[in-house]
Order: C-alpha cells, then structure tokens, then sequence
C-alpha cells in the first residue's frame, strides 16, 4: 500500500486525535453521564505513560518484546485503575469542589513524582530508551502500525461506550448523574457504581498513556501539564457530553481543525507556528468551552437520545 | 522539636506565603457568595502581577506604587467576567458541575490570551535589590518583611470589611438567603459586583506580590491555585477566619518540611495529601453558600 502521504507530521496529528478521542470517550462516561467531574485526566494517564516506561526501562528484564511490553502495558494500566480507585474512593462522596480538588490533586501529584524521583524518572530532563514491542522496518511503517492499534483500541472503547449507553448500566449512569440521592433512595449503590466507572476509567486512561509513552519514546514531564485535560474536556463538551458520537466528533472540531488543518494546510506565516498557534489553539479552545456551555450546552450533536425501548414505550 | 527550626519555619512561611493568605480570602468571598468554584481566580492572581510589572517597568513606579492600581485593574477585570460570562450563565441556569466547566474555560482563554498583550517570554519587575532584616534571628528581605505586614494590614481590612462594615452585612445576608435580603431592601447586583470587585484586588494584589518575589509568567497564578482552593476549602469559607488561620498553617507547613526535607515539591505533594484527606473525612462541603 502506497504510505507517501502519510507523513511523520500527519500520523502525529492522527495519533492525536485518536488519543484524545479515547480520552474523551472515557470521560464521556464519568463527566457525561455520571457527572463525576475528572480534571485529573492527565494523572492517570500520566500515571499509565511513567509506570509503562520506568518498568520498561529500570528493570532488569530476562525477556524480549512483545512480552516485555505486554508485562509493561498491562502495569500501567493496573496502576492507573488502581489510583483510579483510591481516587474514587477519595471523591466518591463528595461534591463538585471536592472532586475538582481530588482530581486536579491527583494530577498534580502525579506531575510532582514523576519530577521528584529522577533516579526512576528522569525528572525534568526526561527518559528516553523507550520502543516499539515489534520492527516491521522504517521508523514510518512502525509509527503507522502503532498508530493503527492506537485507533483499533479507541475503536473498541467506543464499542464499549456505545454498548454501556444501551445497558441498565448505562441508565444507571445517567440517574447517578441526575439525581444520586434518589437513585440511592431506591436502592442503588452509588457508591460502588461511581468508583467502578472510575478506576475503569482511570485504567483506560492509562492504557492510552502508555501507547503515547510509545509513540513518542521519550517520557518528559512536560506531558503532564493542563493542555491533555483541556482538550479532552473539550472535545467532549463541543461534540456533545451526552451523546455517543460526541467525543469523536468534537475532538475532531476542536484537536483535529487545529493539530491537522490549521497547522498543515493554512498558509500562515512559519515564525506563528513556535508560539502564536500553540497559544491561540489553547485560547480558542478556553472560549469554545464557554460559548458552547452558555449557547448550546448539549454541544454539536445535541441531548441524549432515548433507546429504542424508551422510544417504543413513549411512541416517540 | 529544634527551636531554631520552628522560628526559622514561622519566619520563612509566613514571609514566603503571605500573599496566599490574602488570595485565599478573595477566593473565599466570591466562593460564600456565589457557591462558585471560580478557576479563573487564578488569572486574576496572574493579571495582577502583569498589571503591576507593566506599572513598575513602563512608567518607572516603584512596587508600592503600583500595587493598588493593579489591584484595582484585576478587580476590574473580575467584574467584566461576571458580566461577560457568569451574569449570562446564571440567568439561563447553567448547572454548577458546567459552572466549574465555564471558568476553566475562562481561566484557558485568559492565561493565554494575556501572552499576546504583555508578550510571550518570562517578565520580572524593576525593582532595586533588597535588604536582609533579621526577624527572631532569622533572615528576610526587607521587601518580604512588608510584603508580610501589607498582607497582614490588607487581610485584617479585608476581614472588618466583611465582619463589621453595613456592606459586609449585606453581603453575608445575600449569601445565606436571597430572597430574604432582596426583600430586605439589599440590592444583589450591586452587593454582587462589589464582592466580585474587592475578590479581584485582593487577587490581583496577591499576584503583584507573588510577581514581585519572583518573576511574573502565564502559569503563575494557576501554580498557586489548588492551594489556595485547599485553603478555602479546608479552612471554610463561612468564616474569613479559619481561611486566614488555614492560609497562614499552610505556609509555615510548607516551609517546614521544604526545611527538612530539602524539596518544595514534598511538602505540596504532603499537604496536598492531607487536605484532601480531610476534605474526606469532613464530608460534603457545609451549606452556606449563596447562589447569586
């Protein structure tokens, strides 16, 4: 298959994309449905990236890719579910201020460790020696087969969504998000269900972490800043929290418009692109958050539809 | 416990800290009143130190000069957000969780749109090298030693204001009922956009101090801001008190274990810790905030 236009920027773009989608699918869950309001995105997937790369790299390992990989991966995504427990069972009962506290607390712990221990981390210097668990020839081909996974991964977890989305579950989710006290009140346990969709969540999040801790084969705590969570919340919230589709087509709006079209195909002047894009990126999407709040809340795609069965019910 | 240790820990965390007490109590306010976990305090703390570095380095005014007209400047600004933003989003009845949502937005567009109007790189003020006053045996810059004495005397104004004023009266009436003070003859907009105001300078003058005791950049008043939630939240915002005595906690516990442990990240990642712990085993929030 030709690959010629398919060039080192693109497929960065496109792992973007599909990343952030992930991203916002996982917290299309928490945020959308359960209204558990997760700003702590980047520290669980930070949490995934440094646990995959400081296993990968700090261990002394008998055994070769793809195992050591899978060993690795699997790590990162345990610690991540496992903070995402602790986490949950840390916010779970609180409300909104608390789980802004408790996230954003967890993100920035995740962010002052991984810059703390150098030994382990590389601090803020940053970690390198990280690689793809297979060699199918050029540097390309291996980014393009691992962008590919990357995308038949968020493929699966939208199957995942949608599948939640037209389960008891899934309803449980949204009378969760609705109103707790009286989904407790009619015997539902919250508190398990909210800590369940997190540390799942949170698993995810650090599954995606440590497939971009791949790709970029290089592990700097600079990743780790607000922009990650920015750009999930917002592609969320453009395409629509309430909505299936809405992660995707948001982010595709927001990340896609500006890390693709913006960046590859307008003719803007080279010196915009070190700081002026980057910070009108930020700023564009800081504004997209509040229009879309304020103007149309339900974002692109509009409110949640009802399942077949509701709609039979209510001959809609 | 080592006296030299403690006094050295007083000293340095109240010198070092002083402006987040006074952050806090802004913070606090517009939180009592408007039940709002406003993220964009945090760019009202950064435009603060924007405003007074752009002050001190354009019309060469010394920092004391400059530091209530930055003040002054955020508080405007605070206002025009609650006009621009929060005024709209409250009359369609935007949910709280979106609230949040919304000045997270803000506090994105704000932190980076201030780059294109005082420039990308790192700025600092122009102010002349300070002198060491010895305070219990201990060292600090003269600079710091008055920043601490004019946090000290902004903070206590602060507090009487709230406490004791006519205006602070009607203010706490508008945070516990509504209703019953707009029936009380308080007029909400009025009261509303005083407390936005006066949230914005203290804001805005704990960045200049924050600017002036180090350097001033977008990300400024956004490192600060989970401690100052922490501090709000831990110490109650029902009582200006408890956020100053939590505030002024925070920062000799801060300077404390970056004594003894060599490293200023552990003690934020320890207190950090610790107040969501005690947000845990405190429960859910209390109930006296307003919804205006």
């Amino acid at each position: 298959m030709n690959l010629d236009w398919l060039d080192a920027f693109l497929i960065s773009g496109l792992f973007d994309i599909a990343m952030v989608t992930g991203l916002a699918l996982l917290l299309h869950l928490q945020l959308g449905l359960a209204r558990i309001a997760n700003f702590g995105v980047v520290g669980f997937w930070g949490l995934g990236m440094y646990t995959y790369g400081v296993l990968y790299i700090q261990v002394d390992w008998t055994i070769a890719d793809p195992w050591r990989f899978l060993i690795c991966a699997a790590a990162g995504t345990i610690v991540a579910g496992l903070a995402g427990l602790l986490v949950g069972w840390l916010i779970a009962d609180l409300d909104d201020d608390g789980v802004l506290v408790g996230t954003l607390g967890f993100a920035t712990a995740v962010f002052i460790l991984a810059t703390t221990e150098q030994d382990l981390t590389g601090g803020a210097i940053g970690m390198g020696g990280l690689r793809f668990p297979f060699d199918v020839g050029s540097t390309k081909a291996n980014e393009s087969l691992w962008l590919l996974i990357l995308v038949l991964l968020v493929a699966a977890i939208l199957f995942y969504v949608a599948r939640v989305h037209r389960s008891p579950y899934g309803r449980l989710l949204v009378a969760l998000g609705d109103n707790e006290p009286l989904a407790r009140s009619l015997g539902k346990a919250t508190f398990r269900v909210k800590l369940g969709q997190f540390a799942l969540g949170s698993a995810g999040m650090g599954l995606l972490g440590v497939m971009f801790g791949v790709m970029e084969r290089f592990l700097e705590t600079s990743n780790l800043g607000i922009n990650l969570t920015l750009a999930a919340i917002v592609g969320l919230v453009v395409g629509g929290t309430a909505r299936v589709w809405g992660p995707l087509v948001g982010v595709l709006f927001t990340v896609g418009l500006f890390d693709i079209v913006i960046q590859s195909y307008l003719p803007l002047p080279r010196s915009w692109y070190n700081q002026a894009i980057p910070v009108l990126r930020e700023m564009a999407f800081g504004a997209a958050l509040i229009i879309v709040l304020l103007y149309r809340p339900f974002g692109i795609l509009g409110d949640m539809r009802r399942d077949k069965l509701m709609r039979r019910i209510h001959g809609d | 416990m080592d006296l030299e240790f403690l006094k050295e820990s007083i000293v340095i965390g109240l010198a070092e800290h002083a402006p987040l007490v006074l952050a806090a109590i802004g913070f606090a306010l517009l939180y009592r009143l408007t039940g709002l976990i406003n993220v964009a305090y945090s760019e009202t703390v950064t435009l603060g130190a924007y405003f007074g570095m752009w002050l001190n380095t354009t019309f060469s005014l010394n920092f004391y000069t400059v530091l209530v007209p930055a003040g002054l400047l955020a508080g405007l600004v605070s206002v025009g957000t609650y006009f621009a933003i929060f005024r709209p989003a409250k009359r369609r009845n935007v949910g709280a969780l979106e609230l949040i949502i919304m000045s997270f937005g803000l506090s994105i567009f704000l932190r980076h749109g201030l780059q294109f109007v005082f420039g990308y790189p790192v700025r600092f003020y122009d102010v002349p090298p300070p002198t060491s006053i010895k305070v219990l045996g201990v060292g600090v810059s003269s600079f710091r030693l008055l920043a601490v004495a004019s946090v000290a005397a902004l903070a206590l104004a602060l507090y009487w204001f709230i406490q004791r004023s006519s205006f602070g009266l009607q203010i706490r009436a508008l945070a516990s009922d509504e209703d019953l003070a707009r029936a009380s003859g308080i007029r909400p907009l009025v009261v509303t956009v005083l407390i936005w105001f006066i949230a914005g300078v203290a804001g805005g003058m704990a960045g200049a101090f924050y600017g002036v005791g180090s350097n001033v950049a977008p990300l400024l008043g956004w490192r600060q801001f989970l401690l100052i939630l922490l501090v709000v939240l831990v110490g109650g915002a029902k009582n200006l008190g408890g956020v100053i005595i939590a505030g002024v906690g925070t920062g000799i516990a801060l300077t404390a274990m970056t004594l003894q442990l060599g490293q200023v990240l552990y003690g934020d990642l320890i207190l950090i810790t610790a107040f969501i712990i005690i947000l845990k085993v405190r429960g859910r929030r209390m109930a006296e905030t307003g919804k205006v």
